[in-house]
């Protein structure tokens, strides 16, 4: 009987000894807060083009509302970045994410059908990158954020190389 | 070729000569590397068109669509004849359009390919690989049955409908012509190409010999049909619905054909669903056929005969419906990656049915024979802790999850009872969610995933368990995907086993030098608290209370063969 019971109990880190968790970039936060703080201004502007022309003080509890969100929602947001976590083992993949609910995806790699990198304009203009690794079932779950464009290619060619590698199909 | 219809000058310069029966496509050639091994004549075979009568077949189906879209409001606005020219009108042009599609459609094996080319418009020629082959289908509607054909559906994965239904074809060309197929899919390439290339150079004959030898499994009586369908909710509702609806017409005293008529149909599409399974799954029928994979035939109106490769079953469900229990029936399901219609939607077209109706016996031995090694009555199941009871106030006595050497089961349900059946081998992967409140009862569930979208699920079990749990069906699937030798790239021994907590004596047996085996008491089972027995050197055991289990296979490591 081993005694790490204790230490494994905790939902972002299972198998403390073995996984070498990997974070993503801290440039994530920031390309997270900007598209928060957007769509913060966007509804801000849109409550207060109402107040202006209504004067109904709804629409000030609104705009107060949704600023204490968008303050609240960047802490989590700071946080839930530093959750993500992704993994590779031998034979498999592993990717963490959530605060709220936490979510841990186990996807071997000879499960793997295809390997999607993605980076929108905002996040090119950080450098970063997004990997998502598909398999035949539609709701494993490897979605990793944030990875800047070395990592992120390394990543998928490794993946592309071990799912050849170990290629089952189905 | 000149074709009647409408052909725009753009689209078609694919380089696809509109139809020409043996003008090889010349689109895509190159590819398939199996094709070189494949013997001259079978390179070059020629493009095959579908049945003559196909278009007919088609554009009767589109015209009985077209008046159930025109419905009754309109036959009633514009009158009888007017709305009988309009079909006329609408029936040519649909006919007309159809002959257009048949000329334009073609199908052809290449090497270990199949190349349909097809449309009219958007013309698509597409090349499926027979190695991502799933299952075949080959089925007749009423009219198709009427002239002797039959439509050929092959299921692959990817894409959420069917893929490449070639309809129609003559009933001995799509049997032969899916005999070939299955026998292309089955072999790898390298190992018996040869004899895949056997029955394409045989023909027919040989084709038409298999289902002689076919060794038949059971077959479910239709009079076992009939009941099992009254005994569904919507059976019971049937004469409440109809009531209603008359009611309201005598309340009303507007008694108008139309009226009437229109109730009826709106009313049919929900209440007539026990009916049209009783149609569908009339004379169920199933076999094994020489080469082992499974043959299930139903069907009244429209008969279907599909045949699936055990290979490709994901995962078997049974469900044991609350007003079927006095029967003891249970309802059995065959998970295919690639069947058109995802959960929920397409209920009836969907033909995923292992066995519509059966007494226990009956399921067990055949569950047995699709999952060799898995016997329905010995699959233990554990409940979570206690305390998930905040989260299942009254189901908790039945969820619970097992691990057998083969398969991952899980079973829910108070009144429907479930169970969810998942080879290891077919895991696509595994997943631990943990919700709020379950982070507060430090519970977590542990999703199976396959390939056709339900997942195997571990819910509300202890955080720990749920760990090992995870770490157990991942080592198990790759254990299960390389049968080969046991390899010794292991984890760590870190094997951590913890006791589902709540679960009173502990008492660790260990065997091996990595061993933890935790067995709980087990309240209702034959063999009292087990002594760990574990096969493997890595092994991690951990029973809760098992409620009303039988055998110890719980959290047993497969037998190593």
């Amino acid at each position: 009987m081993n005694e790490p019971q204790s230490a494994a109990v905790d939902a972002l880190e299972p198998w403390p000894d073995t996984v070498a968790w990997r974070p993503v970039s801290p440039k994530l936060i920031t390309v997270e807060l900007i598209v928060r703080i957007a769509w913060s201004l966007v509804l801000v502007a849109g409550l207060a083009v109402g107040w202006a022309l209504q004067g109904h003080w709804l629409w000030r509890l609104g705009i107060l509302l949704v600023v204490v969100n968008a303050i609240w929602r960047s802490f989590v947001t700071v946080r839930a970045v530093r959750a993500w976590g992704y993994a590779e083992r031998d034979q498999d993949l592993l990717v963490r994410h959530g605060l709220l609910v936490r979510r841990l995806s186990i996807v071997p790699y000879a499960r793997m059908q295809f390997v999607d990198v993605t980076a929108g304009p905002l996040e090119r203009a950080f450098g970063l990158a997004t990997v998502q690794l598909h398999t035949a079932a539609a709701a494993s779950d490897a979605r990793i954020p944030g990875l800047p464009p070395a990592e992120a290619s390394r990543l998928r060619d490794r993946l592309t190389a071990l799912g050849e590698d170990r290629a089952e199909g189905l | 070729m000149t074709t009647p219809g409408p052909h725009p000058p753009g689209p078609p310069a694919t380089g696809l000569p509109a139809a020409g029966p043996d003008v090889p496509t010349a689109h895509g050639d190159p590819p398939a590397p199996g094709s070189a091994a494949a013997p001259p004549a079978n390179g070059e075979e020629p493009r095959r068109r579908l049945h003559p009568l196909s278009p007919l077949l088609h554009g009767a189906k589109s015209i009985a669509v077209i008046v159930a879209a025109l419905s009754w409001q309109t036959l009633s606005q514009v009158g009888l004849e007017r709305f009988a020219l309009v079909v006329l009108v609408l029936a040519v042009g649909v006919v007309v359009f159809s002959i257009v599609g048949w000329l334009t459609t073609g199908y052809q094996v290449v090497g270990r390919e199949l190349r349909i080319s097809d449309g009219v418009i958007w013309r698509r020629n597409r090349a499926i690989p027979l190695e991502r082959l799933q299952a075949v289908e080959l089925r007749r509607p009423l009219l198709a049955q009427l002239t002797g054909l039959a439509e050929l559906r092959l299921e692959v994965i990817g894409g959420g409908k069917t893929e490449a239904p070639l309809s129609f074809l003559t009933v001995r060309e799509a049997s032969t012509l899916r005999e070939r197929l299955l026998a292309l899919a089955g072999h790898t390439a390298g190992g018996r190409a040869g004899a895949a290339a056997q029955p394409a150079a045989d023909g027919p004959a040989a084709a038409f010999e298999a289902p002689a030898v076919e060794r038949p499994l059971l077959r479910v009586g239709n009079r076992d049909l009939v009941v099992s369908q009254l005994l569904t909710p919507q059976a019971f509702f049937l004469p409440i619905g109809v009531a209603f609806v008359v009611m309201q017409f005598v309340l009303e005293g507007s008694w108008t054909f139309i009226g009437i008529a229109s109730t009826v149909t709106a009313m049919a599409g929900v209440l007539l669903q026990p009916v049209r399974r009783v149609l569908q799954d009339w004379d169920f029928r199933l076999a094994r056929d020489p080469d082992g994979r499974l043959v299930v035939r139903f069907g009244l109106l429209e008969t279907r005969s599909q045949i699936v490769p055990l290979n490709r079953v994901q995962a078997v469900g049974a469900t044991w419906p609350l007003l079927w229990r006095a029967q003891g029936w249970l309802h059995l399901r065959l998970d295919i990656a690639g069947y058109a219609g995802e959960p929920g939607s397409g209920e009836n077209k969907r033909s995923d049915r292992l066995l519509p109706v059966g007494d226990f016996a009956t399921a067990r031995a055949l569950v047995w024979d699709v999952l060799p090694g898995v016997d329905l009555a010995t699959l233990a199941t554990s409940p979570p802790p206690k305390r998930a009871r905040w989260l299942n106030p009254v189901s908790l006595r039945y969820i619970g999850v097992g691990l057998t050497p083969e398969v991952f089961v899980s079973r829910w349900g108070l009144f429907t009872r479930e169970m969810h059946i998942v080879p290891y081998a077919r895991l696509q992967s595994v997943r631990v969610v943990q919700g709020p409140v379950q982070r507060l009862l430090g519970l977590a569930t542990v999703y199976a995933d396959t390939a056709r979208g339900r997942s195997g699920r571990a819910k509300d079990r202890d955080l720990a368990e749920a760990w090992v749990l995870a770490r157990e069906l991942a080592e198990r699937a790759r254990q299960a995907r390389q049968p080969a030798p046991l390899t010794t790239d292991r984890l760590d021994p870190s094997a951590v086993a913890v006791p589902a907590a709540g679960s009173g004596a502990v008492n660790g047996a260990v065997s091996g030098p990595m061993d933890g085996a935790v067995n709980g008491p087990m309240d209702g089972a034959a063999n009292g608290p087990m002594d760990g027995t574990v096969n493997g050197p890595m092994d991690s055991a951990v029973n809760g209370p098992m409620d009303g289990a039988v055998d110890d296979s719980y959290w047993r490591r497969p037998e190593q063969t």
